[in-house]
């Protein structure tokens, strides 16, 4: 393979092996979420749930996932008094990632939309395989956050967001089993 | 900038915009969503459902954009002499890196591409039952079109990353870490108007009937182990996109057809990658 100049790209010089990088990003916060993602609401109104053993039984049967918290993050969005939808703001642990994503969802109980607020990939840049890590063993880690604060954007194999599918299902079982009557 | 990240493709789609041009990354997302639900493997209301279920012979009316990627897989089809193959599907399936998606026998699927027609802009019609997946260049795709969207509403800059396949444009350089295949980000570079997509299978594997497996299928079907990460940088991304697969599999071969483009592979200063 022949390494080519192009004069759309140049390779940054030397940026050393990053060994444990703590990755993140904050894309929005909890109150420009809701706004993107019910631009229409007034207002949104935190409602205090606390589910019982039963509820989250349920959600778990109806999700396939379990809920972990009994006192999930809920807003009613409002225009005057009527409920134009839910926002739902949750926590996932991807593969060696944690994230927090907003879902809303219709008062019929359809998602409107999905947001991520924030991503933290704890472990992503250990090296899981000895024979990686013995390869690149010795070459010295001079500013580990350097990449992390220059550059957040990267190329690299895809990451799967199948544990933000699962959550959105489980919140639309959430919304089943505690917000559909609500009101 | 500012930076909005949904869940779209089967993983996290960023859009990058400069601030106060929120409303363009929405219909920017909007044409990521739209590329979603027309060649989605997993959803039922997908064009590419609609292609499983049709009887050979038979023109079935996709969407507009089904057939512009289906297009290009075909050409990249030719030119890579097979290489590049979205039907797929039926190893991908039983390797168990696809969904069943209610499919009950694998072997209906008997078709390669060479078994597609497109008859038009808006018809494929299947000479035989196909398997398509569309995963290894619509995500590509859809980048292209956030981007066309993010240009037609007048925003001067902007990146759209798809999972780590990429386009950056305007009048500057954008930084680029490169994510290895083990995970670890040792290098980084400049892009400027181009698109970049990379793709490695290290911590991709699966067993099947004791045979290691990636999502990679190489020459008579063998799927492609390597410990490489390879890189791909084109004028569009749903080039960088797919042919990273070819890359995979031969990097001369991906190298030569690249040129024919406009766009080439990556030398990564950290290998011995690509064998």
């Amino acid at each position: 393979m022949s390494h080519r100049n192009w004069s759309h790209l140049a390779a940054i010089p030397v940026l050393a092996v990053v060994s444990a990088p703590a990755w993140a990003a904050d894309y929005l916060s909890v109150e420009q979420a809701q706004h993107a993602l019910i631009p229409q609401a007034q207002s949104f109104v935190a409602v205090p749930v606390t589910l019982n053993p039963a509820q989250l039984t349920q959600i778990r049967r109806l999700s396939g996932t379990p809920q972990r918290t009994s006192q999930p993050r809920i807003w009613r969005a409002l225009s005057g008094n009527a409920t134009l939808g839910w926002v739902i703001v949750d926590e996932v642990i991807g593969k060696h990632e944690f994230i927090t994503y907003a879902t809303a969802i219709s008062p019929d109980g359809h998602v409107l939309g999905v947001e991520i607020l924030s991503y933290r990939e704890t472990k992503g840049g250990q090296v899981r395989d000895p024979r990686w890590r013995d390869r690149f063993r010795g070459k010295a880690l001079t500013d580990p956050f350097l990449l992390n604060q220059d550059i957040p954007n990267i190329s690299g194999a895809t990451l799967s967001c199948r544990n933000i599918t699962d959550g959105v299902k489980r919140l639309l079982a959430l919304h089943s089993v505690a917000l559909a009557h609500a009101g | 900038m500012i930076t909005r990240c949904r869940p779209l493709l089967g993983t996290f789609v960023e859009i990058t915009v400069p601030v106060g041009q929120e409303a363009a990354a929405d219909r920017s997302f909007a044409a990521v969503e739209h590329v979603h639900r027309a060649m989605s493997f997993h959803e039922g209301g997908s064009d590419l459902a609609r292609l499983r279920a049709a009887t050979p012979g038979e023109a079935i009316e996709v969407d507009a954009e089904t057939v512009r990627v289906l297009r290009l897989a075909l050409d990249l089809f030719r030119a890579t002499d097979g290489l590049f193959d979205v039907t797929t599907g039926r190893q991908l399936v039983r390797a168990g890196f696809l969904p069943r998606a209610g499919i009950a026998r694998l072997a209906a699927f008997p078709g390669t591409s060479a078994d597609i027609e497109v008859v038009d802009d808006h018809h494929i019609r299947l000479a035989r039952r196909v398997l398509i997946d569309l995963g290894g260049i619509a995500k590509g795709h859809a980048v292209d079109r956030a981007i066309e969207a993010l240009t037609d509403a007048g925003v001067a800059e902007g990146l759209v990353n798809a999972g780590g396949d990429l386009r950056v444009f305007g009048d500057r350089d954008w930084p680029v870490a490169l994510r290895d295949a083990d995970d670890v980000v040792r290098h980084a570079v400049q892009a400027r108007n181009c698109a970049m997509a990379s793709s490695a299978n290290l911590m991709n594997r699966r067993r099947f009937r004791g045979q290691e497996q990636s999502p990679h299928i190489g020459r008579g079907g063998r799927p492609v182990l390597t410990t490489g990460r390879v890189s791909v940088v084109a004028p569009r991304c749903i080039l960088a996109d797919a042919m990273t697969k070819v890359a995979m599999a031969d990097p001369e071969l991906a190298g030569q057809v690249m040129a024919t483009y406009g766009g080439y592979l990556l030398a990564s200063p950290s290998n011995g990658n690509c064998h």
